[in-house]
Formats: structure tokens, C-alpha cells, sequence
């Protein structure tokens, strides 16, 4: 994986201005994409994935507004800050106007698959004349070519007979067969990065299996990136390179795949790793993860994961983590600095000298509690 | 092929409609207690015997039922009955009437929507800014007033204080123009317009507000919907949104408004017909109340209903010819 | 975006009280607005009182009359001027020749042009309600029995709605009130045809509520504990149903005053010497020319008391649809 990277978020935040109060949705959020390469985001919903990707597109309305962070795409910088004398930050001069983000950038450069193939298709266009009029708008291409062009993108993607089906309307379509359509969409416009937003989460498994195959197969003919939004460690081990763990607008851990299954570090991975079905764990074992996702207006302090972490010590509450280097310890021979200079990282005070190991388990703590209330009835 | 099957369902679903209006109107009509005969040959020195020659010709002498089926088997064959205040028959005097009110009404719906449309749009771009304000008061405002008060306001204003338009009657287009004695074609037509502008705002009004009420609304809703999300991800430009992605989805509610508004549209007419002047199908229903000519009161009621019915028809089709998810098997 | 786990299921309806509703409404200016003119008209149409000659505008406090006494008492008729002294179409107090004595000047036949406007507001506010709960009880009747039961009932019920909805409103009315009174037309021939025009609105928002109610649970429930069809059309899917049918009756009744404005305006609403808005105007229509003032102060009256209709039921809408955020 020597490739060159071709987009890097670093230090993102993205919050929405509510009437009850800020929503930091993303909150200081760092990664990068590689070329011809899958990056997955996982979390919960909420967790601010969406936003985080929309936020590279910069199509985040009111009351949302990107308020810190560098976003680069290869040359262009589509988010980019500098502080001012009086301590504010103001866009810089590099930072792409609206004009550009719409003419360089969207569809030709950056192209977007939402969730939910029922919602994203307008209903009253042909799906042809919708794939023609996106590939037509981002490549330099003539009206005729565009409709071949589209033709072609659709049988690609899988549409049997794509000439008769051209002038269908989507609600003539299933919903695999719209993703397939959206699919189509996205490759037309050949960009280089395609943000795929939960593609298959409306879908059945069986439909979902089928296009995590031909995303696969595509993107290893095209040699697009994608950048690939899920809630489902499932989806990552079949199709992702990298990954970033998202919780309450945080990345709590990010590295390649195998890092992260097999020499899983922070909690919350652990716990939606012991999320995902499988078939040789019977069902009760399966483990949600307790509780609910605190609010992101007032996220809990510290680690924000300390809620319903099971390893929580008083020390989670108190020190924020720092995003901290660890090291591959795919070979389990317990030397943790083998690998350090691979990008597994995760932000947890356990792998942090800060003396967690010291500090008592909030567990403990509440058992207590609840024991002295016990003694006293 | 569907949407012609369609056509003749809509048709063939409408005729028993048609019945039953002319059932109730006739029921109506007929609840006149006193002997129309009588009423209508009123301060007449008359005997007996004319009175029942009059009931025996225009068969008032035969049970309710009788004169019923008499009167719809008339129908069928376009026969609507005869006016005795006019001496001709109704069906005849309804062509004659039926021209300035449909120019009165299509003309009010055009007025409508190439106001209407544009400013629900705009409004809806401006959610919440001044603009969107000011919208809001005005349709307000529109939904609030009564049509021919609009229209007395109108005649005020324009007719009677800037003397700028005339207060009413019509100057109608298909008419030969030496009949107005205007020069030729272009002089009818500019008189046309010139006569037609105030009638056509005071009854345009209410359906313009609503229309933008609606249209807003509309906008409001297909500019969160995903695919205009998508299009602004792919880098459509905003006004290429506005005129095409997020506008033509967001017209179906406008198409089902427009028909059904049309039964406010064609009694707004009767009070605007009056207060210009305007010898339409609501003035004749009018006068022959007063005149009690009681076949033309029928005959205007059954027409404007039907207007109405054949209308909504033709909303409903133009609804399945825009929304492709309309299936034409299932559903009114 | 910051949705958490846990949350409404999509298929939940967030519950919305009355007593939430009125609260929403209470903080939107607006549908505020409309309430404080609601509240104006028909306060004044309940005390207003004016005197027999209807001369000069004598808004009295209310405890002056006893309930009984609510129509135009006489009120120091001493002080009135002998009939004959008085105006006729004298302007209102700003254009020359007016004076504060009739700030709005005076009618035909020198009544104060204020005061039967104020009075007007009586008949308007008694027609809009009294025929929107007309309608709006038969609509409900008629569609609740059509949707509960279905079938043919459904079939006939609703094309009787839609043969009733397909004569245009003013023109049912009008018909309705010179033929079934029998060529003398009066205001509760007026209320009963608004009524009966106003039906296929509410039957057919009820029906289709009544619909979807019938399938949920607790109807299932009470039809299979024996419960009579009678009884669960009353208590529970009546019920149910009501909030839409409430922001329709209140924009229903600023329909109602307008049809009858339009239909005293052609002379078959409330007969002279009853003051009524439609027929000022209908008067004052002829004197456009001579004394162009008259037209517009009914016409003011109208907008005002409907556009408080309008406000209200708006509010009332946003408050009980979550959807719809402004």
C-alpha cells in the first residue's frame, strides 16, 4: 500500500447550531484515502459518520457548519482555516469557492451513493436520462456519447438489457437494482473517490452480498478509492483496506483491517466486533452494546466512550485521550512496538501512560454505591 | 394505449356522478312549493284552461318521477329544457353563456399560476427571509378576501378613480371585430385584455394564494428530498436544481389543487359575472332565479357541475401523464 | 444528524396532547394573532348592542342586558334623533362633510355605518359556526360510517359525497336557498346549505382516518371483546380522528363567512333590515360612484374576521402535524 494519498481530513469539526444548543456531530476527526483503495468509517448511527462525509463535499446546510479542520484533495484544499490576530478562524484564500467545489470537484473528482436507493432517484426522470444528465454535467462528453456512456455504466453494473430498461422509471426498479442504477451514476462521472453512505443498509443480505461483489469487482477495474460509511463490521472485513472507528464524532481507532480484527485495542471496537452475527457464536453471546449513545450537545467528558465502557476507570473520566500510535501485534508475542510504524492507532488511555492502570473501575465504583444504599435499608 | 384506457375508465366512472348531480338538482329545483305555472304567468289575466295548456306543454301535469325520467332521457340527447322566460331552448342559451365564463375562469387560472408558481418557488428558496414574509401576508391576504369585494375594490381603483380600465363587461376574442367596431384583430384583442384584466384578478386572487401556499410548501418539502441532495452532490448547479430536479416533482399537489379548486373558481365566477357585468353562465343562473326560470336554473347548475367533473378528469390525467408512478389500474 | 439509538421506532406517532397543542399554539405569534381576532368578532357579535334605529353605535357593557336581552335593546331613546333628522350617506370622519358622531359615516338611510358593521359581525360569526358544526357533524357521521363499514354503505355514502362536492359551493348554496325556502331566502336556509356544501369535506377526512384508525389494535380489541360497532365508532375511532377535523372546521368556518358573504351579496342571505356584510356591499356596490367609501369598510370586515380564521387554523395545523416545520 504505497499509494499516493489522495484526500486527507485532519482535525475536522463539523457542529450544528441548534436551538438546544451546538451538536458537535464531528469533533476533531483525522484520516486519509489512499488511491485504489477501500476506507471504511464504522459506528453506530449517530456517530457522526454522514456528516463527516458530507462535510468533504462541503454540502452541509443550516445549521450545520464546518467551523475547524484542513480537508485536502490532492492539490485543492476544500476545507482550510487560518487564525486571525484576534485568536478567530477565517477561511483561507486557498479554500475552494462554492463554484469550484461544484465544477472541480463533486461528481468529477468526489461522487456520492446515498443510503437509500428509493429516496435518492428522482421519480418523475427516466433512470437513463438521470445517469445521462450527472455523466453529461462531469465529463466531456456530448449528449449522444453521454446516453452511451450511460448505457454502457448500466450494463456494467448488472442491469440485464440496459438499451429497454433505459427509458424505466426507478419506481420500475427494485431497490438492488436502484443501487445498481446509483452505482452506474457514481462510476460514469469516473471519479476518483467515490463516498459510499451505508449503500447496503436498505438493502436484503442476500442483494447487499451482491453488490459488495460488483463494488469490489469495479473498483479493482476502475481503481476508484471509496470512502465507505457503515454501521456493520461485517461489511468492513469483506470489502475494506482501512478503517476508522467513529464514536460521538470521534475517530476512537483507525488502521488497516487486519489490525483491527485481529489485534483489537480500544473497547468500543471490541464491542461492535462481538456485534456482528456469526455463525460460530450461538446467539446468546451476541453482545449489543449496553446503553445509548449519550447526546453529542453535551458529550460526556474525557473519554466520551466512558459511559458504557465496560473497562471505564475513574482516570476515563478525568484524562482526555490522546490518539496514540499501537503497535501490530498480529503475531501475539506481546512486543507492542514491532509495528509502530504502521498507521494502527487508537485514542484510549489504556495504551497512554497516564496511570489508568491505577485508578479504580468505575464499575466498582457504582457497585459500591449501590451496596452502601443496600446496607442502609 | 394505458393512458387512454384510462381516460375512458375516468369518463365511464364519471357518468354516474353526472346523474346524481342532475338527480339532486332536479329534487332542488322542484322543492319550489307553489305551482311554477302559476308563478311564472304571474299578474297575467289567464283562465284555467291556459294554465293546465302551459303544465300539459311543458308536461308540469305528470308525477315527480315522470317528469324526471322525461327530463334526463332530454339530457342524453342534449336536450336541457326550455326557458319560458327567454323562448329558446336552454341548451342554446347555455352556448351562448358558456364562452365568457370559461374565458372568465381559464383566464383566472393563468393569472394563478403565472404568479403563483414563480413566487411559491421563490419563497420556498427564501425559506424565512423577507421575501418568504411577504409572500406569506400576500396569499394570506388572498385566501382571506372575498373575490367580488376584491373585484369592487379593482372597479374603484382602476375604473373609477385612475380611470385607467373599463368597470366591466367583456370584449370577446372570437367575436367579428366590426361587431365592437374595432379596426381589426389586434384592437379585439388588445380590447380583450384590457377588459378582461380586473374581472380575471378578482377571481384569480384566492386561487394565486392558494396555489402559493401550496407551490411553497411543495418546494419547502423536494428541496430535503435525497435525490435533490444527490444532484448537489454531483455538482448540478443551484438554479438547475430549482427550475428542474426539485420544481417538477413538487408541481403533482399543484396539477390535484388546481382541479379541485375549480368548484370555488366557477362559483367565484357567479359573483364576479354580477359585479362586472359579465353575461356568463353565473349571471344567467342569477337572473333566471329572479326570473324563476326554473329549466335554466337546472340547466346552469347541471353545466357548471359538469365543468367541474370534466375538469378534475383532466387534472387527474395530466396528474398520470406527469407522475410515472401512477398506476392507471387501481386508483380515482 | 445527532440521532441516538433508542429513539421513536419509525412507525411511533410521538403523542401529542391538547394540552401540548395549545401550548404550541400559544407560542406562535401568529395563529396568536388570529386567536385574539377570532376572540374580537365574536365578542362583539355576542355584546354588541345597538340601538332600534340603529342610528348611533352603542357598544354597551354587557352586564347592561340580561341574556335575554341580547338582541339590539334601546338605549336612552330620549337622546335619539326624531327619524328623518338623520344623514343619509354622510362620509366617514376623515373625508370632508364626516363627523366623530358616525366615525364611518352613515348608510341610506342614515343608519351609523360603524355600528352595523359591528352588528354584521353577528350574523357572519352565527353563519360560519353554526355551518361548519352542521357540516362538520355530518360529515362525521357520514364518514365515519363509510369508512368503518366499507362495502357497498362506503360506495354509496362517498358518491353521494362526490355528487354534492361537484356542484360548485356558491352555487349549491344559492340554489338551495331560493328553492328550498321556497323563494324566500333567509339566513337559516343560508346556514343549513353552507352546511350541507361543507359536508364532503369533512366526511371525507374522517373516512379516511376512520381507515387507518380501524386497523389498529385497540379497535381490533374492543370488536373482538363484543363491543358494539356503535360504540366503537363513538369512543374510539371519533375520537381519534378529530385533531385534522379540528384545523378543518377552523378554516372551514372562514369558507362559510365567505360563501354567505358572496351569497348576501347577490340578495339571498340575511334580508334587510338585518345588517349583514354581503348585503352592505351589495348596496354599496350601486353607490360606487357617488360614495365610493361604503365599499370598503364591510369588505375589511370580512378580511379580518376570516384571515383570524386563517391564522388560527394554521397554527393549529403546525402545531398537530410535526412534519411540517416553518
Amino acid at each position: 500500500m504505497s499509494n499516493e494519498t489522495i484526500l486527507e481530513v485532519d482535525g475536522l469539526k463539523t457542529h450544528f447550531y441548534t436551538e438546544q444548543g451546538v451538536v458537535r456531530a464531528v469533533d476533531g476527526v483525522s484520516f486519509d484515502v489512499r488511491e485504489r483503495e477501500i476506507v471504511g468509517i464504522v459506528g453506530e448511527s449517530g456517530a457522526g459518520k454522514s456528516v463527516a462525509t458530507t462535510s468533504i463535499l462541503r454540502l452541509i446546510e443550516e445549521p450545520g457548519q464546518i467551523v475547524d479542520g484542513e480537508i485536502t484533495y490532492r492539490d485543492l484544499t476544500i476545507v482550510g482555516f487560518e487564525e486571525q490576530d484576534d485568536g478567530t478562524l477565517t477561511p483561507r484564500e486557498a479554500m475552494l469557492s462554492n463554484r469550484e467545489m461544484r465544477d472541480q470537484v463533486r461528481g468529477n473528482e468526489i461522487a456520492i451513493i446515498f443510503q437509500d436507493p428509493m429516496e435518492s432517484l428522482n421519480p418523475v426522470y427516466s433512470v437513463g436520462h438521470q445517469v445521462t444528465e450527472f455523466i453529461e454535467l462531469n465529463r466531456e462528453l456530448s449528449g449522444g456519447d453521454a446516453r452511451q456512456e450511460a448505457i454502457d455504466m448500466l450494463r456494467e453494473v448488472g442491469i440485464p438489457e440496459p438499451e429497454n430498461r433505459f427509458d424505466d422509471y426507478p419506481h420500475e426498479f427494485s431497490g438492488g437494482m436502484r443501487q445498481r442504477v446509483l452505482i452506474a451514476m457514481a462510476l460514469g462521472c469516473r471519479p476518483t473517490l467515490i463516498i459510499a453512505d451505508e449503500p447496503t443498509t436498505a438493502l436484503d443480505v442476500t442483494v447487499e452480498g451482491q453488490i459488495l461483489d460488483l463494488v469490489k469487482d469495479l473498483q479493482t477495474k476502475y481503481g476508484t478509492s471509496f470512502i465507505w460509511v457503515t454501521h456493520d463490521m461485517g461489511i468492513v472485513a469483506e470489502i475494506c483496506d482501512r478503517v476508522n472507528v467513529m464514536y460521538l464524532g470521534e475517530i476512537v481507532e483507525q488502521g488497516p483491517v487486519d489490525d483491527i480484527f485481529h489485534d483489537t485495542k480500544h473497547p468500543y471496537t471490541q464491542k461492535l466486533l462481538e456485534s456482528i452475527p456469526r455463525p460460530d457464536r450461538t446467539v446468546t453471546e451476541l453482545d449489543p452494546i449496553a446503553g445509548t449513545m449519550p447526546s453529542a450537545i453535551n458529550p460526556p467528558r474525557a473519554c466520551r466512550f466512558h459511559t458504557r465502557c465496560p473497562d471505564a476507570r475513574v482516570a476515563c473520566t478525568e484524562v482526555e485521550p490522546r490518539f496514540v500510535a499501537v503497535g501490530n501485534d498480529a503475531d501475539g508475542d506481546g512486543d507492542e512496538h514491532e509495528g509502530e510504524h504502521n498507521d494502527h492507532r487508537t485514542a484510549c488511555i489504556k495504551y497512554d501512560d497516564v496511570g489508568y492502570w491505577d485508578s479504580v473501575p468505575l464499575e466498582k465504583v457504582g457497585d459500591r454505591d449501590i451496596q452502601y444504599v443496600g446496607d442502609r435499608s | 394505449m394505458t393512458l387512454l384506457r384510462y381516460t375512458i375508465r375516468r369518463i365511464l366512472q364519471a357518468i354516474p356522478v353526472l346523474i346524481g348531480i342532475s338527480f339532486i338538482t332536479f329534487v332542488l329545483v322542484n322543492a319550489l312549493p307553489g305551482d311554477p305555472v302559476a308563478i311564472m304567468l304571474e299578474g297575467q289575466e289567464v283562465d284555467q284552461e291556459t294554465i293546465e295548456a302551459v303544465e300539459r306543454r311543458y308536461g308540469l301535469d305528470r308525477p315527480f318521477h315522470e317528469r324526471f325520467v322525461t327530463y334526463m332521457l332530454g339530457l342524453i340527447q342534449g336536450d336541457l329544457g326550455y326557458s319560458f322566460h327567454r323562448d329558446m331552448p336552454v341548451s342554446t342559451l347555455m352556448w351562448i353563456r358558456l364562452g365568457p365564463t370559461l374565458l372568465l375562469v381559464i383566464s383566472a387560472f393563468v393569472f394563478a399560476l403565472v404568479t403563483a408558481v414563480p413566487l411559491g418557488v421563490l419563497a420556498a428558496k427564501r425559506r424565512n427571509e423577507p421575501t418568504d414574509h411577504v409572500s406569506r401576508i400576500i396569499a394570506l391576504i388572498g385566501v382571506s378576501t372575498p373575490s367580488f369585494w376584491i373585484g369592487i375594490m379593482l372597479i374603484l381603483i382602476f375604473a373609477v378613480w385612475l380611470g385607467w380600465l373599463p368597470s366591466g363587461r367583456l370584449v370577446y376574442p372570437w367575436r367579428d371585430p366590426a361587431h365592437y367596431g374595432f379596426d381589426g384583430r389586434l384592437e379585439l384583442y388588445y380590447q380583450t385584455i384590457r377588459h378582461l384584466l380586473l374581472p380575471m384578478v378578482a377571481l384569480g386572487t384566492l386561487q394565486m394564494a392558494t396555489i402559493m401556499r401550496i407551490e411553497r410548501s411543495s418546494m419547502v418539502e423536494s428541496l430535503q428530498e435525497e435525490y435533490v441532495q444527490l444532484a448537489r452532490a454531483y455538482g448540478v448547479p443551484e438554479r438547475t436544481i430549482l427550475r428542474k430536479h426539485a420544481f417538477r416533482s413538487a408541481q403533482l399537489p399543484i396539477i390535484t389543487i388546481v382541479g379541485l379548486n375549480l368548484s370555488t373558481a366557477l362559483g367565484g365566477a357567479v359573483l364576479i359575472e354580477t359585479v362586472f357585468e359579465i353575461n356568463g353562465m353565473g349571471r344567467l343562473l342569477i337572473q333566471s332565479i329572479q326570473q324563476l326560470d326554473y329549466q335554466v336554473v337546472m340547466g346552469v347548475t347541471i353545466v357548471l357541475a359538469t365543468i367541474f367533473v370534466i375538469g378534475v378528469i383532466i387534472t387527474d390525467i395530466s396528474y398520470a401523464y406527469v407522475d410515472p408512478r401512477v398506476s392507471y389500474g387501481d386508483r380515482d | 444528524m445527532a440521532t441516538t439509538e433508542g429513539q421513536l421506532g419509525d412507525g411511533e406517532e410521538p403523542q401529542v396532547g391538547w394540552r401540548h397543542t395549545l401550548a404550541q399554539v400559544r407560542n406562535d405569534p401568529t395563529a396568536r394573532f388570529g386567536l385574539y381576532i377570532i376572540a374580537i368578532a365574536t365578542s362583539v357579535a355576542i355584546f354588541s348592542a345597538v340601538d332600534a334605529n340603529l342610528s348611533r353605535l352603542t357598544l354597551g357593557a354587557y352586564h347592561d342586558y340580561t341574556i335575554g336581552e341580547w338582541l339590539p335593546v334601546l338605549e336612552n331613546p330620549e337622546t335619539l334623533p326624531p327619524p328623518g333628522e338623520m344623514q343619509t350617506y354622510q362620509p366617514p370622519v376623515f373625508a370632508e362633510g364626516g363627523s366623530w358622531d358616525n366615525p364611518l359615516g352613515t348608510d341610506q338611510s342614515g343608519r351609523d355605518y360603524l355600528s352595523r358593521i359591528i352588528y354584521g359581525a353577528r350574523i357572519s360569526m352565527a353563519v360560519g359556526f353554526f355551518a361548519t358544526f352542521l357540516g362538520l357533524t355530518g360529515g362525521v357521521a357520514i364518514g365515519a360510517v363509510a369508512g368503518y363499514y366499507g362495502g357497498w354503505i362506503d360506495d354509496v355514502l362517498m358518491r353521494f359525497v362526490e355528487i354534492i362536492y361537484s356542484i360548485p359551493a356558491l352555487v349549491l348554496v344559492i340554489v338551495f336557498t331560493v328553492f328550498v325556502s321556497g323563494g324566500n331566502p333567509d339566513v337559516i336556509y343560508a346556514i343549513l346549505g353552507v352546511g350541507i356544501a361543507t359536508v364532503p369535506v369533512f366526511s371525507r377526512i374522517i373516512r379516511s382516518r376512520v381507515l387507518s384508525v380501524r386497523e389498529m389494535d385497540y379497535v381490533e380489541a374492543a370488536r373482538a371483546a363484543g363491543v358494539t360497532d356503535r360504540n366503537i365508532i363513538r369512543r374510539h375511532i371519533i375520537p381519534n380522528s378529530f385533531a385534522p377535523v379540528l384545523v378543518y372546521a377552523t378554516l372551514q368556518i372562514g369558507f362559510a363567512i365567505l360563501i354567505v358573504a358572496g351569497l348576501s351579496f347577490l340578495g339571498y342571505g340575511a334580508q334587510p333590515p338585518t345588517p349583514d356584510w354581503g348585503q352592505m356591499l351589495n348596496h354599496a356596490h350601486g353607490q360606487m360612484h357617488v360614495n365610493p367609501w361604503m365599499s370598503i369598510w364591510p369588505g375589511v370586515a370580512i378580511l379580518l374576521t376570516i384571515m383570524g380564521f386563517n391564522l388560527f387554523g394554521d397554527g393549529l395545523q403546525d402545531a398537530l402535524d410535526p412534519r411540517i416545520d416553518n
